[in-house]
């Protein structure tokens, strides 16, 4: 087997095609776990999930247990959820405070910074010189470093800094975390769904402009009614405020970014209007940055950091985590994300528009999820085994940014200008050009 | 004027409940609403506690007004949300029905709920289950639902949960 198995790359013909069984195949999801998941980068929080001294939370990176801990001194770290000892989770909840970890288990104890404080009955326990020699510590990950508040980690060592890894793609971090001066936080209530499909059906998704009005016509229906009958019991949606994605808006609208690293945006212009909880701090954003920038935290943006961040600022403001579980089962952990400080009106409105569209119990994203298992069920048929969602756009994506992205001074790798209905697919090409580099060395070259 | 809400009235009215939205008779299930409903199924803050206060804290659903049920049950059998095409198949069980308080306007009334729902697509089934807590409110000759509160306890959603399968 080789990689052009999976991914079929020929830029120079104008082809790129990604094989189903990138999406079935047990031994594919293995390579993923060790080389992404397990074997480099991934989003483990934001800091405000453990903004004060001891403060703690937990999170996986592929199927390791991963603590990210505050010391006493408010100095940030992550470690394997795991008891040096038997192996037991150490820390059992999702978030605390805890100035030591004993292990519940055989009480083995750890402070703050991941240093053993004490093993139960020590001096009795008969053991041999050499047991003095091991670190009894908390195994820190190898890598672990902050954007913006933004956490990071790696159970590799051997990746490039956290800044070079995020490259141009810190600047669309910024246009999250820059809407308060205060930081970012999450909204509380945290929601947690699955879907038995792929995790990059969920990685696409984020990215496609193509399914809006095919996968959420019944939104889009609601919608036209609450324009039509209006009345104080419902929340305005900011897509009855804007024309960007509908089939007969002209001119350009919108677009995508592809980065380095599989990094992607794609976006739309909403324009700086009320149905956005943002509009409160539309003066002072463009006082503070610039209109430009300001301009770009009301854009519609989809933003996955690569493999398992996507930041998306569209019908409201959401975070998500992927945690891939098996090659047909996914877990999303989703957060309301929202600028610190913000008016209660704003925070109120915010909230209604997440429900309304981003939760599994809500009206948008079920259309969604169903729609990837639907694929799940449908990537068993290996007649034809190409997929050819990959392939609109090819003859717009330009090297380089563009006049939108130089008001942020934004310098992505490449870059696509769309009409409504170019719904750009090679953002995608960007996902697994980055995919097929890190499972290379599973491959024969 | 009314008598306070008896227990078997309590029940009569989840059953009822229960039953209209099990056999999607949806318009009889909407009227069962106060024009000002607060629907509220709150999300969880961590392992033990659900968020309070639905303003500044998500919730898995919260709809003021019945206008909003309206909604979700238009889209759900417009035919044009892949999710609700076909609709699974559901049925709640209500049980440890309680009146906590009642007088001749309103009642406080609370509950347990399974919801066993088939997805005849995939051909899965899936259980949800919790606590119901509602506030009734006697108005035009009837008990209507002033207030209907869910608290999901199995809240790791299995790819969706509509207003009709918690």
């Amino acid at each position: 087997m080789r990689i052009s198995d999976f991914i079929d790359d020929r830029p120079a013909e104008g082809i790129f095609r990604v094989h189903r069984k990138v999406f079935t195949d047990p031994a594919i999801f293995e390579m993923e776990m060790r080389h992404l998941f397990q074997g480099g980068w991934i989003f483990l929080g934001l800091a405000a999930q453990a903004p004060e001294p001891h403060d703690y939370f937990t999170t996986y990176a592929g199927r390791v247990p991963i603590l990210v801990q505050c010391d006493g001194e408010g100095v940030r770290r992550a470690f394997v959820n795991s008891c040096p000892h038997k192996g037991a989770r150490l820390a059992q909840s999702r978030c605390g405070n805890a100035r030591m970890h004993v292990c519940p288990y055989h009480s083995w104890s750890f402070d703050s910074s991941g240093r053993n404080r004490a093993i139960k009955w020590k001096a009795a326990g008969a053991y041999a010189p050499a047991f003095d020699s091991d670190s009894h510590d908390l195994a820190p990950i190898a890598r672990f470093d902050e954007y913006r508040g933004f956490l990071f980690g790696s159970l590799a060592a051997d990746v490039p800094d956290l800044a070079d890894y995020l490259g141009e793609a810190r600047k669309l971090l910024d246009l999250v975390a820059d809407q308060s001066e205060e930081g970012l936080e999450l909204v509380p209530g945290q929601v947690t769904f699955t879907f038995r499909a792929n995790w990059k059906l969920q990685l696409e998704n984020c990215s496609d402009a193509y399914h809006f009005t095919s996968a959420h016509p019944s939104y889009i229906r609601i919608l036209e009614r609450r324009q039509q009958e209006a009345c104080d019991d419902v929340v305005a949606s900011v897509f009855e405020n804007s024309d960007y994605w509908k089939e007969e808006t002209k001119g350009i609208g919108g677009g995508s970014f592809s980065f380095a690293n599989g990094h992607v945006l794609n976006w739309g212009v909403f324009g700086v209007t009320p149905a956005l909880p943002l509009y409160e701090r539309a003066q002072d954003l463009a006082d503070r940055h610039g209109e430009g920038k300001r301009d770009w935290m009301f854009a519609m943006r989809n933003l996955t950091i690569f493999p398992n961040l996507q930041v998306a600022e569209n019908a409201s403001s959401q975070l998500r985590i992927l945690r891939p579980l098996a090659p047909d089962l996914t877990e999303m952990q989703t957060w309301c994300i929202a600028p610190k400080g913000e008016s209660a009106a704003a925070r109120r409105q915010r909230i209604r528009q997440y429900e309304d569209f981003f939760n599994p119990t809500g009206m948008a994203t079920p259309d969604d999820t169903v729609s990837y298992e639907n694929c799940q069920i449908g990537f068993a048929g290996l007649v034809e085994p190409w997929l050819q969602g990959y392939g609109r756009g090819i003859a717009a994506s330009v090297a380089g940014g563009n006049r939108f992205g130089d008001k942020i001074a934004l310098e992505p790798a490449r870059s696509v200008l769309a009409e409504s209905q170019l719904c750009d697919e090679t953002l995608y090409h960007s996902y697994y050009r980055a995919w097929a580099s890190r499972l290379a060395p599973e491959f024969p070259a | 004027m009314s008598a306070p809400l008896t227990r078997a009235e309590a029940e009569e009215l989840l059953y009822r409940e229960a039953l209209l939205i099990d056999s999607r008779r949806w318009d009889e299930w909407l009227a069962m609403f106060c024009d000002d409903i607060e629907f509220h199924m709150p999300a969880w803050r961590d392992e033990t506690t659900l968020t309070q206060d639905p303003d500044r804290e998500l919730s898995l659903i919260y709809y003021r007004g019945r206008r909003n049920l309206e909604d979700r049950v238009m889209r759900a059998t417009s035919g044009l949300s892949t999710a609700s095409t076909p609709l699974p198949r559901a049925v709640h069980a209500v049980t440890n029905v309680l009146v906590l308080a009642a007088d001749r306007k309103e009642a406080h009334v609370s509950a347990c709920f399974t919801c066993h729902r088939f997805d005849v697509r995939f051909g899965r089934a899936e259980v949800f289950f919790g606590r119901y807590d509602y506030r009734l409110r006697h108005e035009g000759g009837a008990w209507k639902i002033a207030r209907k509160t869910i608290i999901l306890l199995n809240d790791t959603i299995p790819t969706v949960a509509d207003i009709f399968s918690v």
